[in-house]
């Protein structure tokens, strides 16, 4: 192996990829014809790639692909169609996109609604009389009711005839 | 990447089999060969072509246009080649001792001019090439199978170009020491 060896093995396995620059080519092949060592070297390289790369294309050559595209075809189908696993997964999945996209804008709006409204209607609810005592007096002609509010100072009390008369309010 | 090329993406991408079935024309020879020189068996092969345009249309929305299609298609068959090859491996195939190496049969070392049956030649270059790393492998195939410039290398396995010509450099040398009697007998 000549001295100048070591430079240009650097460069014998690009110069055989073909991925030198043309200066290197150039050094390359002024140093190959008086080196055997580096033209043995190319050479072992190209036998391997030989062993490796026939036999890959003598395969190519003599296969047909036999129902290579109808398996493909088949094999898109069964994935499309979804086994029980899978749709529950999918359904799954559909909950967590809900719990993620939908379900929280959705109850952040119900919150506000409520903190909203709650006070209105906690106010007209608070309107009506809550009554709490009830004072029952029966006579021949009028039969009374005494409602006290649990509110101090009002008193409601109702006076009916009979069962279907509207009770009369003070 | 061509116009009708990007027309056939856009058009597999949104679900079209026709557009997936034009893409499969073009290109099952090559990624057959691509998975053909990782698994050196015919159905297997065959298998992995399959499984690549299924997965191919089912994940080719993910293709953004960042590399080029043919070096996403060859990295999908690559990969997929490569997971076939590690599921195999727990059934292997030959009686071959990784340590000390493939051991001729004594039948065939006594054949007088020494050379081996053509099946017996592919599992030595199958054990030979199984001893690489994924990485070096997938260097390795790319560019004596498939061709490929070390640049077009680099895009389909998301490396730079010199951990490429590194890769390609030690999985050469490997390979030729493994398949020494052979290279040079080729001499």
């Amino acid at each position: 192996m000549k001295r100048e060896c070591s430079s240009i093995s650097r460069l014998l396995e690009k110069y055989f990829d073909q991925e030198v620059t043309p200066e290197e080519r150039s050094l390359v092949e002024g140093h190959l014809p008086d080196c055997s060592a580096c033209r043995m070297a190319l050479e072992t390289m190209q036998n391997l790639k030989i062993l490796i790369k026939n036999p890959v294309e003598e395969a190519v050559e003599k296969e047909t692909f036999p129902w290579v595209w109808e398996k493909i075809e088949r094999g898109i189908r069964q994935e499309e169609k979804p086994g029980l696993w899978e749709s529950l997964w999918s359904w799954l999945d559909m909950i967590s996109l809900r719990k993620k996209k939908i379900l929280i804008p959705a109850v952040a709006a119900v919150v506000i609604l409520i903190l909203i409204t709650a006070p209105l209607i906690y106010e007209k609810m608070s309107s009506y009389p809550v009554l709490s005592v009830v004072e029952y007096v029966e006579s021949d002609t009028y039969n009374v009711m005494i409602y006290e509010r649990e509110a101090p100072q009002v008193t409601v009390i109702w006076l009916f005839e009979g069962p279907e008369e509207e009770p009369l309010t003070s | 990447m061509d116009v009708n090329e990007a027309q056939l993406i856009s058009r597999c991408q949104q679900g079209d089999q026709e557009a997936l079935k034009e893409i499969f024309n073009q290109y099952h020879q090559k990624l057959y060969r691509i998975a053909y020189g990782v698994v050196r068996h015919r159905e297997e092969a065959l298998d992995i072509v399959q499984e690549v345009f299924i997965k191919l249309f089912r994940s080719i929305h993910q293709f953004k246009g960042k590399s080029r299609f043919y070096t996403y298609l060859y990295r999908m068959t690559m990969n997929t080649a490569i997971d076939h090859t590690r599921k195999m491996k727990k059934v292997p195939p030959l009686s071959m001792d990784e340590e000390e190496g493939f051991q001729l049969s004594d039948d065939a070392d006594k054949r007088p001019d020494r050379i081996l049956d053509h099946k017996e030649l592919e599992a030595k270059v199958k054990w030979a090439m199984d001893q690489l790393s994924p990485d070096q492998k997938a260097a390795f195939i790319f560019r004596e199978i498939e061709g490929l410039s070390y640049q077009e290398i680099a895009e389909a396995v998301g490396s730079s170009i010199g951990t490429v010509m590194s890769r390609l450099h030690y999985g050469r040398k490997k390979v030729q020491e493994l398949l020494k009697d052979y290279v040079e007998r080729g001499r």
